[in-house]
C-alpha cells in the first residue's frame, strides 16, 4: 500500500500584535482618577451631604447604645444596689433581738419603715427559686432602682388593707418582668423579720363566674382563694387577679381597690397584696395590676421555710 | 466629621488608633453614666406606679 498523503497544513496567518496602548487612550474615566497622594477637591455640597449622613449614623448608634443601657446596664447598676439593700437588711435582722411573734399570727407590731431602706423579702416560687427581691420603702425612681418599692401609706405586710408594691418591668433588675404570667392561686411569699406571709393571686375576671367548677378551687393549696365578691361582698367586686388600668387609676392601691371613698373598718377589710408595673412592656401607656390575698402566715424560725416556697 | 477627627489626631498610626479608642470609650462612658441617666426619666416607658 502506498503511504497516505499527509494533509496539507493551512498557511500560517499572521495576526498583528495587539499594542497595549492604555496610556494613549484619551479616556475621561481614567483621567478622572486622582493621583494617590492627593484628595479630590471637596465641594461644599459633598461635605454637607457627608456630614449629614455621618450625623444620622451617629444618632442611630446613640439610640442603639441607649437600648443597651436600658436593658442591660441598668440591670447591672440595680443588681449592685439590690445586693447592698439585702445585705443591710440581713445584718439588721441578724443583729436585732427578735421579739417572738404575737400569739395571733395575723397581728404584729408595726414595722418601722424608712424610705429607701429594705424591710421585707419577696419571693414568687413559680418564677423559680432564684426570684427573690428585697422590698424597699417608697416608690420614687431612686427607690425603684434598688428593687420593688412599697407605696407609702398603704398597709404593711400582713395588715388589713392593701399592701402595695411597684416594680420595674424592663431594666433596673426588671423584678416584675413576668407579672403578666401569674395565674390565679400562684403564691407570692413575703418575709419580714418575724413572719412569713403567703399571698395568693385572686381569680382572674374570666374565672370569677365559674370559680366553683374550676379545678383550682378544689385544691387544698388554694384554700382561701375565691372571688372576693362572693366572700366579702360587692365592695370587692372589682378586685380580681389581674387588671390593666390607666396610669391615673390610683384607686387600685386603695385599701379596698376601686373604693376610694369607702370607710370600712380595718377589721372588715381583706388583707390584700397589690403589685403594679408598666404595661405593655417597653411602654408606660397603662399599668398592669395583680391583686392577691393573704391565705397563710407563719412565724419565722430557724431552718423553717414555708411549704409554698417549693411550689413551682 | 469622622474623617476630620482622624486627620487631626496627632502621632503615628498606632498612636492614632489608641487615641481613637480612648475617644470612643470616653464618649460611651459619658453617655452611659451622665446623659442616659439624665434622659431616662424624661422618656415615656418606664413609669410603673399609679398616681
Amino acid at each position: 500500500m502506498p503511504p497516505r498523503p499527509r494533509p496539507v497544513d493551512p498557511p500560517t496567518e499572521v495576526i498583528p500584535r495587539v499594542e497595549d496602548d492604555y496610556d494613549d487612550y484619551d479616556d475621561e474615566y481614567y483621567d478622572d482618577e486622582p493621583a494617590k497622594d492627593e484628595l479630590p477637591p471637596e465641594s461644599f455640597g459633598r461635605k454637607a451631604v457627608r456630614g449629614f449622613g455621618e450625623a444620622l449614623i451617629t444618632m442611630g448608634l446613640v439610640v442603639l447604645l441607649f437600648v443597651v443601657y436600658e436593658v442591660y446596664v441598668t440591670d447591672l447598676l440595680s443588681a449592685g444596689k439590690q445586693e447592698d439593700a439585702t445585705a443591710a437588711l440581713d445584718s439588721e435582722w441578724s443583729s436585732n433581738v427578735v421579739t417572738p411573734p404575737p400569739a395571733d399570727p395575723n397581728r404584729q407590731s408595726k414595722l418601722n419603715l424608712i424610705e429607701g431602706k429594705a424591710f421585707a423579702k419577696m419571693y414568687i416560687p413559680v418564677f423559680g427559686n432564684d426570684w427573690k427581691f428585697s422590698v424597699v420603702e417608697g416608690t420614687t425612681d431612686k427607690h425603684l432602682e434598688i428593687g420593688p418599692g412599697h407605696y407609702k401609706d398603704t398597709a404593711q405586710p400582713g395588715e388589713a388593707g392593701n399592701f402595695s408594691i411597684a416594680g420595674h418591668r424592663v431594666g433596673k433588675g426588671a423584678p416584675f418582668n413576668d407579672l403578666d404570667l401569674l395565674e390565679s392561686c400562684n403564691s407570692i411569699v413575703v418575709q419580714t423579720q418575724t413572719q412569713w406571709f403567703v399571698y395568693r393571686v385572686l381569680p382572674m375576671s374570666s374565672e370569677v363566674s365559674g370559680w366553683a367548677s374550676n379545678p383550682k378551687s378544689k385544691q387544698a393549696a388554694c384554700a382561701g382563694v375565691a372571688p372576693l365578691s362572693t366572700t366579702l361582698g360587692d365592695a370587692y367586686a372589682k378586685t380580681v387577679g389581674q387588671e390593666i388600668v390607666a396610669p391615673t387609676q390610683g384607686e387600685v392601691i386603695a385599701p379596698i381597690p376601686h373604693q376610694v371613698g369607702a370607710t370600712v373598718p380595718a377589721d372588715k377589710q381583706a388583707r390584700l397584696l397589690t403589685l403594679t408595673t408598666c404595661h405593655p412592656r417597653f411602654s408606660d401607656k397603662q399599668r398592669l395590676i395583680v391583686h392577691a390575698i393573704e391565705t397563710k402566715s407563719y412565724p419565722v424560725a430557724d431552718g423553717f421555710v414555708p411549704p409554698e416556697m417549693t411550689e413551682a | 466629621m469622622y474623617g476630620w477627627i482622624w486627620r487631626h489626631l496627632p502621632g503615628p498610626l498606632y498612636l492614632r488608633i489608641a487615641e481613637a479608642v480612648v475617644l470612643v470609650v470616653g464618649i460611651v462612658a459619658l453617655l452611659m453614666f451622665v446623659v442616659f441617666p439624665w434622659a431616662e426619666p424624661l422618656l415615656p416607658f418606664n413609669n410603673v406606679t399609679t398616681e
